[in-house]
């Protein structure tokens, strides 16, 4: 397969920058995955898996809210963060899950709406890792 | 007499020199601190410059293109939030700012709502009897996500609501260790951002729409415009605590290098005083 430029860019730097042949990635609309030549294109990104095919083998990640955008000479993908899933630190993620479960269940004594949107925020994330991590190896 | 004054003088000494060991970990603690500031800031610079090229794509792809954060509108009230520091000592960094605060709104009739980041901000908008929608204190240093996020998110709710009609956003860039301005930028509405013609634009497929992919870049990309100002104001605090603490400590040395000449003067002076006392002494033996 023909390949292509690809750049994922989070605010903490450049996380990948190279050239891939195929990246699947789930939209606010749906799976997509691009291939070389693939029309110009962009989308909003949902707290997801991804995968990015390099030499020919698929490399499995976790992403959290971002976008796409296919341009002509490149793909950029703007994530909030983005983790291989072989380099996940699940640990951190199976912790960052009980608390935010933990803060959930606070809800109903303290009524606390904007607490409970980042609790929920902070779960979907968690569990994307984890899950992330299980398909990497 | 004599010394009396050089037990003073001692004493001076040492509390001057104890303060200079204070100022001197300070301007140590602040270099390390700017360095690693320097860094971050730096690591989010592309995020945040293919973030803003993304809007001003899509901006630019109709002629009529307008969501709730493009269109301007009559301004009556007014959103200003200010990033400033935790802590003091650090040069007229915070002072600044607020200067530049009160110059912006003092043609206005009445004063803007505030969301105020660092604890000095906090402490002076608050006696100084300003409307404060946010407060975020000890933020700079780690600018964590979560509350850049919920800054844009109060921000960008104000706005949709029409209870602001602008918000601009105040910190201190950094120019360089030595120089930091204070400066400030409208965040809302969004306009001059669609410059492109529309031509070839056209051809790009939005999935569903681009107003709603718009929509929803835009409180990312207030939320990494409000980090990135937080990652350069807290690199600017650390720039301008540096300064201050060197020449602080270079006064220190200057104060003990003083008061030394001042000690061994007295020190000199008391020696032959009893010299004399006692050559004098001798004489009127014989």
């Amino acid at each position: 397969m023909t390949p292509f430029k690809l750049q994922i860019i989070t605010p903490d730097g450049v996380f990948f920058d190279g050239m891939t042949e195929n990246v699947i990635v789930r939209t606010t609309v749906g799976d997509k995955g691009i291939l070389a030549h693939h029309e110009p294109y962009v989308a909003a990104i949902t707290i997801s898996k991804f995968k990015v095919k390099i030499d020919g083998e698929f490399r499995y990640g976790a992403i959290s809210s971002g976008v796409i955008e296919v341009g002509k000479d490149k793909t950029v993908i703007l994530a909030q963060s983005c983790e291989w899933a072989d380099e996940i630190d699940v640990d951190r993620a199976v912790r960052a899950k009980e608390i935010a479960e933990e803060r959930i269940g606070h809800y109903e004594k303290t009524n606390d709406r904007k607490n409970l949107d980042i609790a929920e925020f902070k779960l979907k994330r968690a569990l994307n890792r984890i899950d992330a991590a299980k398909i990497g190896k | 007499m004599a010394s009396g004054n050089m037990k003073d003088i001692k004493r001076r000494i040492k509390s001057v020199s104890s303060t200079r060991q204070i100022t001197k970990a300070m301007e140590l603690v602040a270099s390390s601190k700017l360095r690693k500031a320097k860094q971050r800031s730096e690591n989010g610079r592309p995020y945040f410059e293919a973030q803003y090229e993304l809007l001003a794509k899509i901006a630019s792809v109709k002629k009529d293109f307008n969501t709730v954060f493009t269109e301007p509108r009559e301004v009556r009230s007014r959103l200003f939030i200010v990033i400033m520091g935790d802590r003091g000592l650090a040069g007229g960094f915070n002072s600044n700012i607020i200067k530049a605060v009160t110059a912006e709104h003092a043609n206005d009739p009445e004063k803007p709502k505030i969301i105020a980041v660092g604890r000095k901000a906090v402490d002076y908008f608050d006696k100084h009897g300003y409307e404060l929608v946010g407060k975020y204190p000890y933020f700079a240093e780690k600018a964590k996500t979560a509350d850049c996020m919920d800054i844009a998110q109060v921000a960008g709710d104000l706005f949709a609501v029409g209870e602001v009609d602008e918000v601009l956003l105040f910190y201190t860039a950094f120019v360089s260790p030595l120089v930091q301005t204070p400066e400030h930028c409208k965040l809302l509405p969004i306009n001059n951002i669609g410059t492109g013609t529309g031509d070839d634009l056209g051809l790009i497929n939005y999935d569903p729409s681009p107003e709603a992919v718009f929509d929803r870049v835009v409180p990312k990309f207030l939320m990494s415009m409000i980090s990135c100002a937080a990652v350069e104001s807290f690199a600017s605090e650390q720039g301008a605590r540096r300064t201050a603490m060197e020449s602080a400590t270079d006064n220190a040395d200057e104060m003990i290098s003083n008061l030394s000449l001042l000690y061994n003067r007295a020190r000199q002076e008391k020696i032959t005083n009893e010299i004399t006392e006692i050559v004098s002494g001798a004489n009127a033996l014989n």
